[in-house]
């Protein structure tokens, strides 16, 4: 026996966490929440007032196509206010704000710079509608997603909706990676909100109702993962958390492998920050349902084992590598690179590691496209699927070193750091 | 029960049928990889006792090139190939493996002796090689020695490379190592009855074999 028993336990772990992920997708409260249906299909639906804060932080570039996707929401416009917060910009975000100034739905805050998480709360404070959202300067919506939103809110006990997320205008290979990733993430919120397992509520269209947020104290800077740490404290004070598996909304994503690991870094300790920091108790919480017995010990073994899969990895193909080059190391190439013996059956590697991985991976895809079916999301998944079987396990262990590294050695990053 | 406690036991429920299932068929595999090794060297028995039969029929009759090579060698590499894959797998010391490893030595043995008395009474001059290995981790050039002779064998394919397990527990195979007096030290080669014994390098291995022996456009069939 190799040091593939290393990976068996995590092996076994992510078949069991995909087969609880497909049991519950097959069960009644997801199956009733995707038969939800839009606000506004009944004509006895009540009509309440949102806003939608949007915090910009040097995003010139995007700032007009994101407030033009709000623009174009689907909602009684007296319903519907849109709150620009320059939250100290030294780029033109302030002068593309300033065109948007004059529009009834639209107002526009500047601020000396906080953070994003100061931002949020600036809006918050700007508002009285009943139900406050949030979208990144970086992200576009869906003309009916609000729509789709607002259903979730049906029951008191929900103070948050997430929505579902896939990147816009994928070109790179890198950023179908990413969309597979995201679509795979639709299908995981939307799961894991039957039975009130989410743990983040992401910038790109989120919402919470105002009343509770301020209750619980408004957004925090949360290891600059506000949307995570609002989550979780709205888990801990007894709060559910919902998805709207078909309010789609598309959000630019990093280009270059370098940018996505910084991005990725961030994220990843910032959750490790949080979980095992503030909210440590939550985990193994018996209190907390699914989300403190099984969904953030998961999480927090999955940063672990997916380092460990991937040293693993890493190891057996080099001592694999440097085994055949010494073997090899003074035959005729000639002879070396021309594959020897006939395909047969017989010599089929079909062993116990790489096929419990292959299920693995084929239950990942599986839930992938189910995700882009369920959300509607147009475009194609294919190229998405293929980068990500090829690249992310390759990339995700950068992040995941870096994040545990920071965290461990108490390094802080930048924003864009 | 709640509809999580619930599915979280069906999780496991399926979780225990899935690596079951897998590890079933990872055996199901390997019992069948067994079967194919067993159908081969059934075959093999057939090919050495008709061997024996065509050599004793001959004894008495002119040596014509039609009757006097043996085509078991070909088949012999065939399930050698397939022996190192299944020990590979199943391990050194699956019972199954040792069983037909014993067998196939059992078989070298019986084809270079009557690749020898063929040689004798038909007066040609086969290349014969006789490799001595260990996979019990005492020889870190076994590897390297077993890739070249492959290697020779493919390009010269009038090579007979026998290859042994030295360690391997089999009175006929003790009694081979004795009279060909081959010592400890492995890799071991004997070519046409030179011992030589070590492994540096693909050109010193080469150096080992008669003048001439490693031509592309051989003659000799045996």
């Amino acid at each position: 026996m190799g040091p593939e028993i290393l990976a068996y336990p995590f092996l076994f772990l992510a078949i069991f966490f995909e087969s609880f992920l497909l049991v519950t997708l097959l069960s009644a409260p997801a199956r009733s929440a995707r038969g939800r249906a839009p606000h506004g299909a009944n004509t006895s639906d009540e009509t309440p007032s949102v806003a939608v804060i949007v915090p910009c932080w040097n995003e010139e570039l995007t700032i007009a196509a994101t407030c033009d996707s709000l623009l174009a929401l689907e909602y009684p416009k007296e319903k519907l206010e849109i709150i620009l917060v320059d939250d100290g910009s030294t780029d033109a975000t302030s002068a593309v704000m300033a065109r948007f100034a004059e529009h009834p739905q639209v107002r526009v805050i500047t601020k000396e710079n906080g953070g994003k998480h100061t931002a949020l709360n600036t809006g918050i404070a700007a508002t009285s509608a009943e139900f406050v959202g949030c979208l990144d300067a970086d992200s576009f919506v869906e003309p009916d997603a609000l729509r789709e939103i607002i259903p979730c809110f049906a029951r008191g006990e929900v103070a948050a909706v997430t929505a579902a997320m896939s990147i816009h205008r994928p070109q790179k290979l890198l950023q179908h990676m990413q969309n597979a990733e995201y679509t795979f993430g639709i299908t995981l919120r939307h799961t894991l909100a039957s039975v009130n397992g989410l743990y983040v509520t992401p910038g790109p269209f989120s919402f919470y109702r105002r009343n509770i947020v301020e209750t619980v104290g408004g957004f925090k800077r949360g290891h600059q993962t506000e949307d995570m740490e609002m989550a979780l404290r709205l888990q801990r004070e007894g709060y559910e958390i919902e998805n709207a598996p078909r309010a789609r909304v598309y959000t630019t994503s990093p280009d270059t492998i370098l940018k996505l690991v910084k991005q990725r870094t961030r994220w990843t300790a910032g959750f490790l920050r949080n979980v095992l920091g503030e909210y440590r108790s939550l985990i193994g919480d018996w209190n907390r349902g699914v989300l403190g017995m099984l969904i953030l010990p998961t999480a927090v073994i999955a940063v672990g084992s997916g380092i460990l899969l991937f040293a693993l990895m890493l190891f057996l193909l080099l001592r694999d590598a440097f085994t055949a080059l010494s073997i090899r190391a003074d035959i005729p190439l000639s002879y070396t690179l021309l594959p020897h013996g006939s395909f047969d059956w017989f010599y089929f590697p079909a062993n116990f590691y790489i096929l419990l991985a292959l299920i693995t991976l084929g239950v990942s895809l599986g839930l992938i496209v189910f995700g882009k079916r369920l959300s509607k999301t147009p475009g194609k998944i294919g190229l998405g699927i293929i980068s990500y079987v090829i690249l992310y396990g390759l990339i995700a262990p950068l992040w995941l070193v870096r994040a545990t590294a920071d965290v461990t050695f108490g390094r802080h990053r930048g924003w864009r750091a | 029960m709640s509809i999580v406690t619930r599915n979280v036991l069906i999780a496991l429920f399926i979780t225990v049928a899935l690596t079951g299932t897998v590890a079933y068929a990872v055996n199901y595999l390997n019992d069948a990889r067994i079967a194919e090794l067993g159908a081969i060297e059934d075959q093999l028995s057939i090919d050495t006792l008709s061997l024996d039969t065509q050599f004793s029929l001959l004894e008495a009759a002119p040596c014509d090139s039609a009757a006097s090579s043996t085509t078991l060698i070909t088949s012999l590499a065939d399930l050698g190939n397939r022996l190192s894959y299944a020990e590979n797998q199943l391990g050194t010391d699956n019972a199954q493996v040792l069983r037909l490893k014993q067998q196939y030595s059992l078989l070298e043995i019986r084809d270079y002796l009557i690749t020898k008395q063929l040689a004798k009474a038909c007066g040609t001059k086969p290349v014969i090689v006789l490799y001595f290995y260990s996979n019990a981790g005492d020889c870190s050039d076994c590897d390297k020695a077993g890739y070249a002779l492959s290697y020779l064998h493919n390009t010269y394919p009038a090579l007979r490379v026998y290859s042994f397990d030295y360690n391997l527990e089999l009175g006929a195979l003790k009694t081979f190592i004795a009279l060909n007096k081959v010592q400890g030290a492995l890799p071991a080669f004997i070519v046409n009855g030179k011992h030589s014994y070590g492994f540096t390098s693909l050109e010193d291995l080469e150096k080992q074999f008669p003048k001439g022996a490693l031509a592309t456009s051989t003659t000799s069939k045996l």
